[in-house]
């Protein structure tokens, strides 16, 4: 008996089947056609204990279409308006709904309305996570490492806004979708780096965070108007990244940096992967911040050892997309990549154009760039002196390890 | 060969807020449950139960409708097996996925009357 289903199955099909719902019904009853999708899957988990489908995505779509029936019924009997239906049609037009090409398009305009301005940007990727990836409150807390009360906030929040605008379920057009797209694309990273920078000890977490980012991001690029270079080169990056998000942790759960990722357990798949999406991303001359992050990231896996990385070129690449996007990280970066040409002196021009509090909650990693530059310069003490200021600040368990090991060693010759 | 029912009790997965991963989840391991049981020739039977309850009470014979929200626990389901004793029953029931639950598996054998 065949009983090993597609991963995340429930999850991604539920996403589609909210967005396809919210299609029929509009955004003003997600709350209605959430609690009908749940009650999908409750049916799902339990009759198929007994007997399993043939195929079960039909079965979900064909229970989710069975739901419209259910909600109309519901909607009716509360009178609620229903703007988005047009009576008479209605019947015909829902089985076209359920087509690939129209439940990818339902999904689009889903992540488009969670990218709407007038949803608050810490509220976008929770109500994104939330609706269009499936996920639950709790998980979306875990992923985020935020409290679930946080997040019912956030996502509150983001129905509110929804509501008082009054959103329409559709991708802008015309002057709007650039804007829009772009924020598309930043929520995309952002839930992308929530995997791939992760404080979250559990791999799955990690991983599943950075699938989505790509399952969307890859929704992007089949549709002809939110196909574009930055889309493309998004996508590269995130390739260029997953290929060597397992080597990031070894055996013994330990946060590995550049210098001691095992390069030979890089999944190079992913690599080609990213080489094509790049070659497309090049195909006219608009660079965005995408396609400079996707050039170093490809960088640093064309070396075959750390040494032998190019840290010249990724300079320069970090000064472009620094000029692009002025950011303090960048000028941290740019001081590391400095001070692995054994360039402090520039190193430390870089420094001091930046303070901890451009870092906010990961001021450590200020410290720990600091305490480097000490190191190397022979000061010791000083090294020490930010090593245990980034110490005081660093919640994610990973880096607090990280650096305990790093000052041990530090402290260790002086014992001798 | 004795015939036994694992009944399952607790709560339903409905009143738990679980969200599509999770229930994906915790199907897989009731088909691979399953599955174990088939392979081993010993299931019988089984079946799911809906979380709508009538419940008629006393000598009035009081009617109340409740749903699975409104008690403390619920049986959700059983299965009908084939096994030596008790202690052969319990092994099978380690495999019940929904221990984190707190849902709770009752093992009862069913009676023979002798002619």
């Amino acid at each position: 008996m065949e009983s090993k289903y597609i991963d995340h199955l429930f999850r991604h099909h539920s996403g589609k089947m909210v967005s396809v719902l919210t299609r029929i019904f509009g955004l003003s009853n997600l709350n209605i056609i959430e609690d009908a999708v749940q009650d999908t899957f409750i049916k799902a988990s339990i009759s198929w204990r007994l007997q399993q489908p043939e195929n079960p995505e039909a079965w979900l779509t064909k229970s989710a279409k069975n739901r419209v029936i259910d909600i109309l019924r519901k909607l009716k009997k509360e009178k609620t308006y229903l703007p988005e239906i047009h009576k008479g049609t209605v019947t015909i037009a829902i089985n076209k709904l359920f087509l690939d090409t129209e439940i990818e398009d339902a999904q689009l305009r889903m992540i488009f309305t969670a990218c709407h301005p007038d949803l608050n940007s810490t509220d976008r990727i929770s109500f994104a996570l939330k609706t269009v990836s499936g996920f639950s409150i709790k998980e979306i807390s875990s992923a985020l490492l935020t409290k679930e009360d946080t997040i019912k906030k956030r996502l509150f929040r983001a129905r509110t806004a929804i509501q008082k605008s009054q959103l329409k379920f559709n991708i802008p057009q015309g002057k709007a979708l650039p804007n829009r797209l772009e924020s598309v694309m930043e929520v995309l990273y952002l839930i992308f780096n929530e995997g791939f920078h992760s404080n979250n000890k559990e791999e799955l977490i990690r991983q599943d965070l950075c699938g989505e980012a790509m399952r969307l991001c890859k929704l992007l690029l089949k549709n002809k108007h939110t196909r574009t270079s930055a889309s493309y080169a998004l996508y590269a990056l995130m390739c260029f990244h997953s290929a060597r998000l397992s080597a990031k942790i070894n055996t013994n759960n330990e946060l590995l940096d550049l210098k001691h990722q095992d390069r030979t357990q890089w999944y190079f798949p992913l690599i080609e992967l990213g080489n094509m999406m790049m070659n497309k991303a090049v195909e006219n001359l608009e660079l965005s911040c995408y396609h400079y992050e996707a050039t170093i990231a490809s960088e640093h896996i064309r070396a075959s050892s750390f040494e032998d990385t190019n840290w010249n070129k990724i300079l320069i690449w970090y000064q472009k997309l620094h000029d692009l996007k002025p950011m303090p990280s960048h000028i941290l970066t740019m001081a590391v990549v400095c001070m692995q040409q054994q360039d402090y002196i520039t190193a430390k021009t870089y420094l001091d154009q930046i303070s901890p509090d451009d870092f906010q909650q990961r001021a450590y990693l200020y410290y720990g760039t600091l305490s480097d530059y000490y190191i190397n310069a022979n000061q010791l003490e000083k090294a020490l002196i930010q090593i245990d200021k980034a110490l005081a600040t660093v919640t994610n368990l990973l880096e607090k390890d990280f650096l305990e090991k790093k000052r041990q060693m530090l402290s260790e010759p002086k014992k001798n | 060969m004795k015939n036994f029912m694992m009944l399952f009790v607790g709560k339903e997965y409905v009143d738990l807020g679980l969200s599509p991963e999770d229930m994906q989840n915790r199907m897989q391991k009731w088909f691979t449950w399953g599955d174990k049981m088939e392979k081993a020739g010993i299931l019988r039977g089984g079946e799911a139960l809906t979380p709508q309850i009538r419940r008629i009470v006393g000598k009035n014979r009081t009617v109340t409708d409740l749903t699975s929200a409104e008690v403390k626990e619920i049986v959700g389901g059983f299965y009908l097996i084939q096994a030596k004793d008790f202690d052969e029953v319990q092994e099978i029931a380690k495999d019940f996925p929904d221990y984190d639950l707190g849902n709770t598996v009752e093992i009862r054998e069913i009676m023979v009357f002798d002619n």
